[in-house]
């Protein structure tokens, strides 16, 4: 393309994109501009590395990251895992298909915190789940499920909310599959796994790297989740910015923003990669 | 290498048999064509056979295993698809060993089978290429590559050629053919292109309404019909029904047609008193005389290169003939005889 045409594609693309650009730019630009001392709202503005220095000593900081990147890699995982044999069941339509399809997909319509209040409903002390358990005999008391040390009732949170995402793009991903090519396969010898891992999954790689990366970035960010269903002795990234903020440590909630934004991109990077890698040596 | 054997197989959707009751032999390193219009059932017996459908009733052996029930992962058979159905994300190479490796084949011979089917197709400028860098016939090519690399007791083929220009078509049809002999393959290819079936196949097998109509060789499906739809859907025929007059010792039949009295000469005796009977407008003689001397009065003319097409008035009905003598126009009367034992008795009328 010659560069008057790119000129021409840049200036129909401003009005919208370049408003979202300019938006998300001067917001990351503030937030990076006050963890190093700048556009300070309580004190003297000035350049510093005081703030990332103590934060990098923080345990909790470091705990913060880890639970967090923790969250979202295995939301992440977890979400993909369970939407690709679906998105493979319904491929086909079949009687009740539709009707299916669309009960997987309702939690995309639900909002996060009704979701997380109606989880721990059913996963509180006195909740249906314990009820349940203790009225067909397996367990003798009530369990306390809620605020699990592990964050598994988080990691079930966001994975029920976010596979139907997965299911979404994982499903046109694999309709686009002509029956052909996976019946060739077959008749070359694939069974149903080698099916997958040499031809469903290199096709569909690119909706399964966009499904991984956007619910990593969702999970890794997680507030609601994490304050409702999440453990008590450790805190999400978000959840410790809230915190900093809360207390008017403006550049100590930039520094764990700036952060949270770093290990997005780079997990986004990596949850990209990943996917490629793996299914390179794809006929091996 | 094994030949194929199929009795009484029968395939229901929703009660509609698409292939009711069909059962035939193909040799090993036989060519058989199943020839038939849309919904005849012919890919739904190609698709039983590779494992594809699991036939209502019936058995299917594969060189002498009963394979009814085995999947097609299992079956020693290797499909050509319609849409080739090439692996897009695999480079050529990669599409041939594909079978290969599933089938864990060690290298050395995998190496070793890929060079000749890669020399056999003339693939080699191709191998690190995705498919979507492929012409049509060279597409075509990677996927008759990769079922014969697999050297398979059976081939069968889908309508291979129905997605290239006549000439490729041409081309890539003497293509498998030699690779089908050279190789030794039994080889199962649907078409619904009569010219195709007749030009490849030792055996056609013509279906029609999920049942094999007639299983023969090109040469006796032409000449030698069994019915007016074989007459009709192999080549042209004029098809006309005929009141049989006599019968004598010599095979000679007397018959009463739309046309005229007319003689046929047949080794196998009327199905009725009427019948319907056919000849190839190809066997028109207008210089002859004999038994079966006809005249008509040409009502369309339509000059194709080789020969010109004929349709004449006769009578009370109209009849088609081809000739290679010129000068012919549109409503001249012309004379024509046809030999007896160019008159194919057909199927009794019901």
């Amino acid at each position: 393309m010659t560069l008057r045409k790119w000129l021409f594609v840049l200036a129909l693309l401003t009005p919208g994109l370049g408003l979202i650009v300019a938006f998300i730019g001067v917001a990351v630009y503030i937030a990076i501009a006050q963890s190093f001392g700048l556009y300070n709202l309580s004190g003297e503005s000035g350049f510093s590395l005081e703030f990332w220095v103590k934060m990098l000593d923080r345990k909790v900081f470091s705990r913060a990251i880890a639970y967090s990147v923790y969250i979202g890699v295995l939301s992440a995982f977890l979400s993909v895992l369970f939407a690709y044999p679906l998105a493979i069941w319904l491929r086909k339509p079949f009687p009740g298909s539709l009707t299916i399809g669309a009960m997987l997909k309702a939690p995309l319509l639900v909002h996060g915190l009704v979701a997380a209040f109606l989880f721990i409903n059913v996963i509180a002390y006195h909740g249906v789940l314990n009820q349940l358990m203790q009225g067909l005999g397996i367990w003798d008391g009530p369990k306390r499920l809620q605020n699990d040390r592990n964050a598994i009732g988080v990691i079930v949170l966001q994975t029920w909310k976010n596979m139907p995402f997965a299911l979404l793009l994982l499903t046109g991903a694999v309709q686009a599959i002509s029956d052909d090519v996976l019946h060739a396969a077959r008749d070359l010898g694939a069974g149903g796994f080698d099916r997958f891992r040499k031809v469903i999954a290199p096709l569909t790689v690119s909706a399964m790297q966009a499904a991984l990366i956007i619910i990593f970035i969702g999970a890794l960010a997680d507030f609601s989740f994490q304050v409702i269903a999440g453990p008590t002795n450790r805190q999400s990234l978000a959840q410790l910015m809230v915190f900093y903020k809360s207390g008017g440590r403006w550049n100590d909630a930039a520094v764990v923003g700036v952060t949270l934004m770093g290990i997005a991109i780079l997990g986004s990077v990596l949850l990209a990669a990943l996917p490629r890698m793996t299914l390179r040596g794809r006929v091996a | 290498m094994g030949g194929i054997s199929a009795h009484d197989l029968r395939m229901e959707f929703d009660g509609f048999a698409a292939v009711a009751d069909v059962g035939f032999e193909v040799a090993t390193g036989e060519f058989i064509t199943l020839l038939g219009p849309s919904g005849c059932g012919k890919t739904t017996l190609l698709r039983m056979i590779s494992g594809f459908l699991a036939p209502t009733a019936g058995t299917i052996h594969l060189a002498g295993e009963d394979v009814t029930r085995t999947p097609p992962e299992k079956r020693d058979t290797a499909l050509c698809f319609q849409s080739y159905a090439l692996f897009p994300h695999l480079t050529v190479r990669e599409n041939l060993e594909f079978g290969l490796r599933q089938k864990r084949v060690p290298p050395a011979d995998r190496e070793t089978r890929l060079e000749a089917v890669v020399g056999a197709l003339d693939l080699s400028p191709h191998l690190a290429k995705l498919p979507n860098q492929l012409s049509g016939g060279q597409q075509q090519r990677v996927a008759l590559g990769r079922a014969l690399v697999m050297r398979p007791s059976v081939i069968l083929f889908d309508e291979p050629l129905s997605n290239l220009d006549a000439r490729l078509r041409d081309q890539v049809r003497i293509e498998i053919r030699r690779i089908q002999r050279d190789f030794g393959l039994t080889a199962i290819y649907v078409t619904h292109d009569q010219a195709e079936a007749l030009a490849m196949s030792d055996r056609v097998f013509v279906m029609k309404g999920g049942r094999i109509e007639q299983s023969d060789t090109p040469e006796r499906l032409y000449g030698r019909p069994r019915t007016s739809f074989v007459a009709d859907f192999i080549g042209n025929a004029n098809v006309l029904e005929a009141e049989v007059r006599t019968v004598d010792g010599n095979g000679l039949v007397q018959l009463d047609t739309a046309l005229g009295p007319l003689l046929a000469a047949s080794t196998i005796p009327p199905q009725g008193s009427r019948i319907r009977v056919c000849w190839r407008p190809e066997d028109a003689d207008l210089a002859a005389t004999g038994p079966n001397l006809l005249s008509g009065r040409v009502t369309h003319r339509a000059f194709q290169g080789h020969f010109t097409d004929l349709h004449l008035e006769t009578g009370a009905t109209g009849c088609r003939i081809q000739t290679k003598q010129p000068g012919i126009q549109e409503g001249d009367t012309i004379t024509f005889s046809l030999k007896p034992e160019q008159i194919v008795l057909l199927e009794a009328v019901a």
